[in-house]
C-alpha cells in the first residue's frame, strides 16, 4: 500500500491500477458438436444479441449458435476497439480545408456507423452503457466546439471498457473533456477570497463511483436506525475538491526551467487536437516549486486533504500522487461494486434486477484487478438474463428498449446500406439529425451529466406504485413517442434500398426479403417476428399486421410501401419498445 | 410505506367509497385522466393556473437582486471577490452598482429600502414596479426552521442530500423533504383541485385534458397520485407521419392507423409495454382533442424564439384554448430553462454570449416579459401567477471563474394577483430578513464558509401560498400536501 494514506479500518480493498494482461485472448478449442452453452434457438441467440449488441443480424446469429455464449463473449472481449477519432479528425480537417462547417454531426456519424458496422459489437454497447455513467455532453458549452476530442472521449471508454474499474477512474479523471465539462480543468488551488471548484469532487462520488449513499453489495442501502447512512458531506467535498486543481492541457508551456520558469503559461496549450484530448498535465510540486522563486506557477493545492471515509491524503505530496491516492481510496470503497454493477444490468439486460442478481455480478466486480469484462461477462450469463420468467400479468421483467437501440436494431436486422463517403470522407447516417431532441438521447449529448435519464426514475402509475424503477420512461411520453415515431419514419419510409431518387445523408435498409413475400403477410409479419421480436411478438400483434398488410392499400401503393408499414408500425409498438 | 399508496386510499375515502374493495385497483389506472368519476361541474367560479418555471443548474440568484445602499452592496461586493471585470478582476462575481436613476433600482415598499435587479431583467422590472412581482428571499429547502447552531447540533433537522442537484431538485418539486416520495406538490394539489371539481369537459368521448401540463418533459413536480402531467413539446403539437391524423384519410394511411391502434389499445401483460401503449394512445387522444383548438389560437404577442420562449408560448396558448373551450378551471403549467449550474462561466468578456449568467438571464426576461404581454392582452393577468424554483442558490464567494452550490436563494413570483413592489423574507421562522452576505469570521452565522445560506424560507411555505391561492385552504388538506408545514411559523407568506 502506498505511504501517507490513512484509511479508516474496513474500507481498504486490494486494487491496483496496474494494467494486467488481457485475460481473454484464447484458442478456440474447435469441435463438431455443438457448445454446451450454445443458445438454445435462433430466437434465443437474436434475444442475447439484442441484449450484448446493437441489435442481431444473421451473421451474428449464426456465430453464436456455432461458438456458444461463452465463447462468443471471449471472443468480443478480444476484440481491439473500433476508435472514431481518427476518422472523424480527417474529416474535421478536409471540411475544415473545404471551408465548410464542422459540428458534432461529424462525431454522431461516426459514432453510428461504428454502432452497426463496427465488428467489437459488445465493446461498443459497453463503451456506450459507460458514457451513460462517466457523462459529457456537447450540451455544455464548454466542450460543445471540440468535436475530435469528444469522439477521443468515446474511444477512451471504449479502449477502457473491457479493463480495470481503477484504471477507467483515472482515465476519465485525466481527460480533458471530462475536464472541461465538470471544471477540474483550470481549476485553481484556494486563495485568499476563492476556494476550488467542487464540481468534479461532487460528481465523481456522486455518480462515477459511489453514490449518495452507503450501500451493501446487493444495491440495497446500509440502514443505521432505520435511516440511510450517507457516503460523504459538504466537507468531504470541499476537501476532496483540493485534489482536482491545477489541471490544463499537456502542451500547457511549463517555461524554461528554474529559477523562474519564463514563458510558464498554465493558461495556453490546447494547440492542437493531441493537445486537447491527451490526458492533462497537473502542474503542482512535481513541475514546480512549493515556496520560492517560481512557486507561483503551482497550481495544485498541496495542503493535507481529509476526503472520503475519514482518510487523509498528505500534505506536499506531488498532484499525481494526490490524485492516485484518492482514486484508489474512491475505487476501493465498497459502493462502487454494487453502484457500478446495477447501473451495466440496467443498461443491457433489466431495470429492476433482483438484488441477488445485482450481488452475484457485484461479487464479480469485487474481485481483484476490477475487470469490467469479467463484469459484463457476468451480467449477459447470469441466469436472471438468460432465462426470463414467464410474461405473466403484472410483469415488470426487463425494460424499455433506449429509442437509439430501437433504430440501430431495425438497421443490423435490414441490412442497412451506409452511403459512400462523401468528398470529406465522411459516411453520413443520421439525417438531419436532431435525435436529443426527438428520441430524447443522443450520444454525448445528455441535457445534464446525470445522463437522459435517472437510473431511479419510477414512472408515475404501476412503476411507482409498486417501487419499481423505469429509468428509459423518463424520455418517453405524450409528446417524444410522436417526436421518435416521427424520426423512425426517416429512417423506414425514407430511406430503403430501390426507392426513388434516395437521401444521401442516412443508410438505405434492404426490404427486399419482406417484399419477396409480400404476397404471404403470415411470412412478412414471421420474418419480422424473427428478426426484431427474437420469436416473442404476440399473437394479437401478428394478427393486427396481417390484417393491415392483407388490406386494400392505396391505388399505386409498391409492395415496398406494404414492407415498411410493416416495419414503421413495428417501430412504433409496444412490444418491440420492450426488452425482455 | 409507500406514500402515494396511502394517498389512493383517502382519494377513494374521499370518494365516498362508490368503487371501492377488489374492484378499486382494476380501476386505479382508468381513473388518471379520466376523471368520470369526479365531479364534472367546477365548484370553482373563476380560472386560475400557475406557472413555474424551473430554472435548472442552481440559479446563482444573489445577482439577481442586489441591496443597493452603499453599506450592503460593498458587503455583497467583496464577499463576491469585487465587481467582475475580464482584464483586471476576471475572478470577480459581484455586479457593478448602477448609477442613481437607473431603471433596474427598485424599493421595497414594505421598508423603503432599495434594490437593484441584475441589468438584464428589464421586463421584470418593470413588472415590479408596477407592483405585479414579489421577490421572495433566502427560500430554499427546509425540514423545520433552523440556523447554524442547529445544523451543527442535529442531522436531521436538515434536509438529506444538500448541495447534489437531482436531489435538492427532488425536494424543490415536492414540497417537502420526504425521502423516496414520487410525487410533487403541483400534481398533489391537482388531485385536490380535481376532487373540487376543477376538471372541465372533454369533447365527446375522449379523455379530459390533465390540470397538469408540461412543455418540458418529466418532472416530478406535477405528478400527484392520480394526476400525471400531459407532456407537450415547445413546437407544440406533431402530427404523426404516416398516420391518420385527421379523418378522412387514404387507404394505405388508413391501414397503418387501424394497426398501430390496434396495437396501442390491446391489453399487455408486460408492465413496460403496457405503460407505452398507454402514453402513447393517450397522446394520440389528447392530439385529437386539441389540435383543432391549437391550430385556431392566435396570440396577440410575439414570443422570443428561445427555447424558454417557445415554451411560454405554448403556454400562452394552452392557457387560451383551456379557457375558450373549459377544458378545466384549475391548471398548472411548468417550464425549465437550464444552463445555470456556472462553477465556470458565470461572467463572459463576449457580451453576445448567451450561455453566461447574462446570457441566460436575458432569454428569461425577454421569454416572461412577453408572456406578461400576452397575459395582459388575453386580459386574463390577475388570473395567472408565474413563479421561479431552482435547486439552490450559489456560493457567494467565487471559485475563480464561477460559483459552487449554495443553499438558500432568491426566487420571484409575478401576477395579478400578486401582492407586488416588495421583497417577502420572513418566515416567521428562526432567520428573516435580506441576509447579511458576509461569511466566515465576523459575518453571517448563519453562513457557511463560502457564503452558502441558511433559508429563512421553505419551499413548503413558498409553495403552500400558491396552493392556498389555487384554492386549497383547510389546514388539512395542505397539511396531506405539505407534511412538514406545521413546522414551519407561518402557512401563507402573503405574497398572492
Amino acid at each position: 500500500m502506498k505511504t501517507g494514506i490513512r484509511i479508516a479500518a474496513g474500507w481498504l480493498a486490494s486494487v491496483t491500477l496496474t494494467a494486467h494482461a488481457s485475460v481473454h485472448d484464447h484458442v478456440f478449442a474447435n469441435g463438431f458438436q455443438p457448445p454446451p452453452d450454445a443458445p438454445a434457438s435462433a430466437d434465443d441467440a437474436a434475444r442475447f444479441l439484442t441484449q450484448a449488441t446493437f441489435g442481431p443480424t444473421a451473421a451474428d446469429i449464426a456465430r453464436l449458435m456455432a461458438i456458444g455464449y461463452g465463447e462468443w463473449i471471449e471472443e468480443q472481449l478480444a476484440k481491439p476497439a473500433t476508435l472514431s477519432e481518427p476518422t472523424v479528425e480527417a474529416v474535421v480537417n478536409a471540411r475544415t480545408a473545404g471551408a465548410q462547417t464542422v459540428n458534432q454531426q461529424q462525431r454522431l456519424n461516426r459514432f453510428f456507423w461504428q454502432a452497426v458496422y463496427a465488428p467489437d459489437q459488445l465493446r461498443q454497447r459497453a463503451a456506450y452503457a459507460l458514457s451513460q455513467i462517466f457523462v459529457v455532453s456537447d450540451a455544455s458549452s464548454a466542450i460543445n466546439q471540440d468535436i475530435v476530442p469528444m469522439a477521443h472521449y468515446q474511444d477512451l471508454l471504449a479502449t477502457d471498457a473491457f479493463g480495470a474499474y481503477g484504471q477507467l477512474l483515472s482515465d476519465v479523471t485525466y481527460n480533458p473533456t471530462m475536464g472541461r465539462y465538470l471544471n477540474a480543468y483550470h481549476n485553481m488551488k484556494g486563495s485568499a477570497t476563492t476556494s476550488p471548484d467542487e464540481n468534479y469532487a461532487r460528481e465523481v462520488m456522486q455518480l462515477f463511483s459511489i453514490g449518495l449513499v452507503l450501500r451493501n453489495m446487493d444495491f440495497s442501502p446500509v440502514l443505521v436506525g432505520g435511516a440511510t447512512v450517507p457516503t460523504y458531506d459538504q466537507n468531504v467535498i470541499t476537501q476532496t475538491a483540493k485534489v482536482f486543481t491545477g489541471f490544463t492541457y499537456m502542451d500547457a508551456p511549463t517555461g524554461s526551467g528554474p529559477p523562474n520558469y519564463t514563458g510558464a503559461n498554465f493558461y495556453g496549450g490546447g494547440l492542437s487536437f493531441a493537445g486537447k484530448y491527451s490526458p492533462m498535465a497537473c502542474w503542482g510540486t512535481e513541475l514546480f516549486p512549493a515556496s520560492g522563486t517560481g512557486s507561483n506557477n503551482m497550481r495544485h493545492d498541496v495542503s493535507a486533504k481529509s476526503v472520503i471515509g475519514g482518510a487523509t491524503i498528505n500534505a506536499n505530496q506531488t498532484c499525481a500522487q494526490d490524485l492516485s491516492d484518492e482514486l484508489v481510496i474512491l475505487a476501493a470503497h465498497q459502493n462502487v461494486a454494487p453502484f457500478i454493477s446495477r447501473q451495466l444490468i440496467q443498461r443491457f439486460v433489466t431495470s429492476n434486477p433482483s438484488p441477488a442478481y445485482i450481488q452475484r455480478v457485484a461479487s464479480v466486480f469485487d474481485t481483484a484487478g476490477n475487470d469490467l469484462g469479467d463484469v459484463i461477462r457476468a451480467i449477459l450469463l447470469d441466469d436472471e438474463a438468460r432465462n426470463p420468467p414467464a410474461l405473466v400479468s403484472g410483469d415488470a421483467y426487463g425494460k424499455l428498449r433506449e429509442p437509439i437501440l430501437r433504430l440501430t436494431a431495425l438497421w443490423r436486422a435490414f441490412n442497412a446500406q451506409a452511403p459512400a463517403a462523401d468528398a470529406y470522407g465522411e459516411i453520413k447516417m443520421i439525417g438531419s439529425g436532431g435525435f436529443q431532441s426527438n428520441l430524447g438521447q443522443a450520444p454525448l449529448e445528455s441535457p445534464t451529466v446525470f445522463n437522459f435519464y435517472l437510473p431511479d426514475y419510477q414512472q408515475p402509475g404501476t412503476f411507482a406504485d409498486n417501487n419499481l424503477y423505469s429509468p428509459e420512461f423518463e424520455i418517453t411520453n405524450e409528446s417524444t413517442t410522436y417526436t421518435a415515431a416521427n424520426k423512425y419514419y426517416d429512417f423506414t419510409a425514407n430511406a430503403y434500398q430501390g426507392m426513388p431518387s434516395p437521401p444521401t445523408d442516412r443508410p438505405l435498409i434492404d426490404l427486399s426479403p419482406l417484399v419477396a413475400n409480400i404476397s404471404n403477410p403470415t411470412a412478412v409479419v414471421d420474418a419480422i417476428n424473427a428478426d426484431l421480436l427474437y420469436g416473442t411478438m404476440s399473437a394479437n400483434m401478428q394478427a393486427a399486421l396481417v390484417t393491415m398488410l392483407s388490406g386494400t392499400f392505396s391505388t399505386g401503393a409498391t409492395a415496398q410501401e406494404k414492407a415498411w408499414s410493416a416495419l414503421y408500425v413495428t417501430m412504433l409498438s409496444p412490444e418491440f419498445a420492450t426488452q425482455r | 410505506m409507500n406514500h402515494s399508496s396511502k394517498s389512493r386510499r383517502e382519494f377513494l375515502r374521499n370518494l365516498g367509497c362508490v368503487v371501492c374493495g377488489g374492484a378499486a385497483s382494476a380501476l386505479i389506472p382508468q381513473l388518471r385522466m379520466m376523471g368520470t368519476a369526479l365531479a364534472s361541474t367546477s365548484s370553482f367560479a373563476d380560472y386560475r393556473a400557475l406557472v413555474c418555471v424551473y430554472i435548472a443548474g442552481g440559479n446563482d440568484s444573489w445577482n439577481l437582486l442586489v441591496p443597493y445602499d452603499s453599506t450592503r452592496y460593498n458587503t455583497y461586493m467583496n464577499s463576491r471577490g469585487g465587481v467582475y471585470d475580464p482584464v483586471n478582476n476576471a475572478g470577480g462575481l459581484a455586479l457593478a452598482r448602477p448609477a442613481g436613476g437607473n431603471s433596474q433600482i427598485v424599493t421595497d415598499t414594505f421598508d423603503s429600502s432599495q434594490y437593484f435587479l441584475h441589468p438584464t431583467l428589464v421586463n421584470l422590472a418593470s413588472v415590479y414596479k408596477q407592483n405585479k412581482l414579489a421577490f421572495l428571499v433566502n427560500v430554499g429547502t427546509l425540514v423545520m426552521p433552523i440556523d447554524m447552531v442547529d445544523y451543527n447540533t442535529s442531522s436531521t433537522s436538515r434536509p438529506p442530500q444538500l448541495f447534489s442537484h437531482a436531489d435538492q431538485e427532488n425536494l424543490w418539486h415536492q414540497g417537502n423533504t420526504t425521502a423516496g416520495s414520487t410525487v410533487g406538490w403541483g400534481g398533489r394539489c391537482a388531485d385536490n383541485l380535481q376532487l373540487q371539481g376543477a376538471n372541465g369537459t372533454p369533447i365527446g368521448n375522449g379523455p379530459k385534458l390533465s390540470l397538469c401540463v408540461s412543455i418540458s418533459g418529466a418532472n416530478r413536480f406535477e405528478v400527484g397520485s392520480q394526476v400525471v402531467p400531459y407532456q407537450m413539446s415547445s413546437s407544440g403539437l406533431n402530427s404523426l407521419r404516416g398516420m391518420c391524423n385527421t379523418a378522412p384519410c387514404g387507404n394505405s394511411t388508413t391501414l397503418r392507423d387501424t394497426a398501430l391502434n390496434a396495437l396501442l389499445g390491446a391489453t399487455y401483460a408486460g408492465d413496460f409495454s403496457a405503460e407505452y401503449a398507454a402514453t402513447f394512445k393517450r397522446g394520440r387522444d389528447l392530439y385529437a382533442m386539441l389540435n383543432p383548438g391549437l391550430t385556431g389560437t392566435t396570440l396577440a404577442t410575439t414570443f422570443p424564439t428561445t427555447s424558454i420562449g417557445d415554451q411560454l408560448q405554448v403556454v400562452a396558448q394552452m392557457i387560451k384554448l383551456s379557457k375558450a373551450q373549459n377544458y378545466a378551471s384549475r391548471q398548472i403549467y411548468y417550464v425549465r430553462l437550464g444552463g445555470f449550474d456556472l462553477h465556470s462561466g458565470l461572467f463572459s468578456s463576449n457580451p453576445n454570449d448567451t450561455n453566461d449568467h447574462a446570457g441566460l438571464l436575458t432569454q428569461l426576461d425577454g421569454a416572461l416579459g412577453a408572456f406578461w404581454s400576452e397575459l395582459q392582452a388575453q386580459g386574463i393577468q390577475d388570473q395567472v401567477t408565474t413563479f421561479t424554483a431552482s435547486e439552490f442558490a450559489r456560493t457567494l464567494q467565487s471559485n475563480g471563474s464561477g460559483s459552487d452550490h449554495g443553499w438558500g436563494g432568491v426566487q420571484l413570483a409575478f401576477g395579478g394577483a400578486v401582492n407586488g413592489g416588495k421583497l417577502y423574507s420572513n418566515g416567521q421562522g428562526k432567520i428573516s430578513g435580506f441576509p447579511n452576505q458576509a461569511y466566515g469570521t465576523g459575518g453571517n452565522p448563519n453562513a457557511f464558509s463560502r457564503g452558502q445560506l441558511i433559508p429563512g424560507i421553505s419551499v413548503d411555505q413558498y409553495a403552500a401560498t400558491m396552493a392556498q391561492w389555487m384554492g386549497i385552504t383547510s389546514s388539512a388538506d395542505l397539511n396531506a400536501i405539505f407534511p412538514n408545514l406545521p413546522n414551519f411559523g407561518t402557512n401563507n407568506l402573503g405574497f398572492v
